[in-house]
């Protein structure tokens, strides 16, 4: 039982393109999920910091739920168990679309935004409490404070822990695979399975994974520089 | 960067080396000397394999196969589970000695492992709600699941270009998938559709809402994989399957998982396991 | 298809869920899964340990060779390295070894790198006062390592370890893709048996899960609060 390395199989030709589509995915499934998760964790975190009583309890039952419920099991549940609990008609809508693609979104958006809702709390949490305050008594109503004094300057100190996030979030996608989603680990694994090149297949795949993670926390790195220290300085 | 490159060029060398180098053992003296027969088999996948519920034993066609040749070998057997998706490595990586998972013979897997002769012959076909395919057109651009790293999704490929292909790890959840609508047919073969069929028939909320149309699209013959070059085992479990046949033990393994009473009911018609070089 | 769900089948299956096919077989389900994230996790210390004091070490190479390994772990999906696992361990070490070992040294594997992480940055809140002193005192810098630095750093990173232990028991759901008969892989099995119960099946998983991850999440918080009364002190 000789291996034979056979690196033509994933630079080349018909499994180098199955790869590359993979990546697409990958990186299409990342950016959608990534902006709703940023959406959807703005509005719980609002939620969680709310004066009124059962909507801070909804959005702090949110939060424990999601942040302690393996995602692949979410993932699962919202592709094989949701028909049961959306109306007939939703469900009859959203199989007639990419059903794989928007259950892998739904899982990573719901999953994610509890962490950033999170990170957004502690960003706004780090804004002295004197500007809501100043804001309140000088006639604005809680979520203009929020919207216009507190929020800006919060989601700017968020930023650094949301890029993290979104490099969770890429790495995360590739349990949309359990589901049929033609991302990039499906990809390494159809290879593999057609052509038994397993090691090729899957050291593509790392390189791939890897250079997208390097280049996210690149981009950290170059808020931090570029944007935040000036910022402090001044 | 480039150094970290090189580094793990190296690295992969030395694994691949290592890899290269490991062993074509013995598995039949191996076995024979640790006294137990490890056997990949579907742990979900009524008829062939599965665990009963209330006695938590695997049950099935491929097990009352294993259970035979451990008999023979007068060793005991452990079951593992495994999927379409990765039974192969599971065999290659001596992880299991031999499987016996729902597996079809071709060329390309012959390649990398041996099989036995034919101990199961069947066709690929499809399982869908009642009245919508009566033939290949109507599956044209829909949605067809299957099982990833199957012959049933590269036969399925071919034969119907235009459908998107939903690969999951194992045939149940394509058959989820089709009673939610988000496919309109699961394919793989006859046999293993039967068995869902069947239990899809059993329950009062789908009874009669299902069927496996007459359109087949490829011959399978299964075999039991075992690791190439393995050439004294695969002779051992061979005679051990031409024997099952000559006794009748084959025919009676049949009938008691497909025979009429059974839940999933087909015919065996002239099939008999025999020397043969189908899927080679 | 909006139907009244039917927990029955969780009952029925209950303690399929909970110890898999023992005794009858090898332990599965619940306890397989706090079996896989307990052992992983000491591994992962150790690992952890191990790697952030190479990352912190003063010789360059060590340190740069460390967090390069860190980085690139870092920059994997979990699901990749228990692939490479499955895939490579046999290469390396012959078969046999059973697959809740592979998941084992995956999680292992990649948790270490979080691991080392949380050590390097435990260390580097040590006040560097503290290490001048005990090296101006005559100790050896393994020595103000050993007895200074660590032994209050390590306090300090209890509540992240307890919070790792937390990912772990997330994390060993993947187990089910190479086929260890974990919670998950038990939900599989069983929604593919009975398949109507989907959402049944799903929702009580996630429950048990949230439970155990929960409880240790509370605990993380509870001993943070300790731990800073402790200091305040």
């Amino acid at each position: 039982m000789n291996y034979h390395f056979d690196w033509a199989v994933v630079t080349s030709g018909k499994y180098f393109e199955w790869l590359v589509s993979g990546v697409h995915v990958t990186v299409k499934l990342s950016l959608v999920s990534i902006a709703l998760s940023f959406l959807l964790g703005l509005v719980v975190a609002i939620m969680r910091m709310s004066p009124f009583r059962p909507v801070l309890w909804f959005a702090h039952g949110y939060l424990e739920f999601f942040r302690n419920t393996p995602l692949l099991v979410q993932i699962f549940f919202w592709y094989f168990g949701s028909y049961k609990i959306l109306p007939v008609a939703v469900n009859d809508w959203m199989v007639r679309q990419d059903f794989e693609f928007a259950a892998a979104v739904i899982a990573l958006t719901i999953y994610t935004s509890a962490f950033i809702a999170e990170d957004i709390r502690s960003g706004v949490r780090s804004i002295p409490k004197e500007q809501m305050e100043a804001a309140r008594s000088s006639g604005f109503s809680y979520i203009r404070s929020m919207r216009y004094i507190i929020l800006p300057q919060a989601v700017r100190l968020t930023i650094p822990p949301l890029i993290n996030q979104f490099l969770n979030l890429m790495k995360n996608s590739s349990l949309a695979m359990t589901i049929g989603v033609a991302e990039l680990m499906y990809q390494a694994r159809q290879v593999e399975s057609y052509t038994f090149k397993g090691f090729e297949a899957f050291s593509a795949a790392t390189i791939v994974y890897v250079g997208l993670s390097f280049s996210i926390t690149g981009l950290m790195t170059v808020y931090r520089r570029k944007l935040l220290k000036p910022l402090k300085a001044r | 960067m480039r150094g970290k490159t090189i580094l793990l060029v190296a690295a992969m060398a030395l694994v691949g080396s290592l890899y290269g180098s490991s062993m074509a053992a013995d598995t039949l003296a191996g076995v024979k000397a640790k006294g137990v027969l490890v056997a990949g088999v579907k742990d979900s996948l009524p008829p062939f394999g599965s665990v009963d519920p209330n006695t938590k034993e695997y049950v099935g066609y491929d097990i009352d196969f294993i259970k035979y040749i451990a008999k023979k070998l007068g060793v005991k057997v452990e079951f593992k589970p495994v999927t379409s998706a990765n039974r192969m490595p599971m065999l290659m990586e001596s992880r299991v000695d031999i499987l016996a998972a729902t597996m079809t013979k071709n060329p390309e897997r012959a390649k990398q492992i041996d099989f036995s002769y034919t101990y199961f012959l069947t066709g690929q076909k499809f399982l869908t709600k009642k009245g919508t395919v009566k033939s290949l057109k109507d599956l044209e651009g829909k949605k067809i699941a299957t099982a990833k790293g199957s012959t049933s999704e590269q036969n399925v490929k071919k034969s119907v270009p235009s459908a998107t292909i939903l690969s999951f790890d194992d045939y149940p959840q394509g058959v989820l998938a089709l009673q939610q609508g988000k496919a309109i047919a699961v394919t793989t073969d006859e046999s293993i559709l039967a068995g869902q069929l069947g239990k899809l028939e059993k329950n009062p909320a789908t009874k009669g809402r299902y069927e496996i149309p007459d359109v087949q699209i490829s011959e399978e013959p299964y075999g039991l994989g075992m690791r190439k070059g393995d050439a004294k085992f695969v002779k051992f479990v061979n005679d051990a399957i031409l024997e099952m046949e000559k006794t009748g033990e084959a025919k009676k393994i049949f009938e008691r998982w497909f025979g009429p009473n059974s839940d999933s009911p087909i015919n065996r018609g002239s099939f008999a396991i025999a020397a043969d070089k189908r899927g080679t | 298809m909006e139907t009244a769900l039917d927990f029955r089948v969780v009952w029925e299956y209950l303690s399929y869920f909970f110890i898999g096919r023992y005794p009858k077989g090898p332990v599965g389900g619940v306890a397989l899964t706090l079996y896989l994230a307990a052992v992983s996790l000491v591994f992962s210390f150790l690992g952890g340990l191990v790697l952030g004091l190479l990352s912190v070490s003063r010789n360059r190479p060590v340190r740069w060779a460390s967090m390069a390994v860190i980085q690139t772990i870092r920059g994997m999906p979990l699901l990749m390295v228990i692939f490479w696992m499955f895939f490579l361990l046999p290469a390396l070490f012959g078969g046999g070894m059973p697959a809740s070992w592979t998941v084992i040294t995956a999680l292992t594997l990649f948790t270490s790198a979080y691991m080392s992480e949380i050590v390097r940055a435990g260390i580097m809140g040590i006040p560097k006062g503290q290490t001048e002193a005990a090296v101006s005192t005559g100790l050896s810098h393994r020595q103000t390592m050993l007895h200074i630095v660590l032994p209050q750093a390590l306090r300090n990173m209890i509540p992240s370890f307890v919070n790792q232990f937390v990912s772990m028991i997330k994390d060993t759901s993947l187990a089910f893709i190479v086929g260890v008969s974990e919670l998950t892989q038990i939900a599989n099995q069983v929604n593919n048996r009975t398949m109507l119960f989907p959402t049944e099946i799903f929702l009580f998983i996630a429950v048990v899960y949230f439970i155990m991850c929960f409880a240790f999440t509370e605990l993380s918080r509870w001993l943070e609060r300790r731990l800073a009364y402790s200091k305040a002190i």
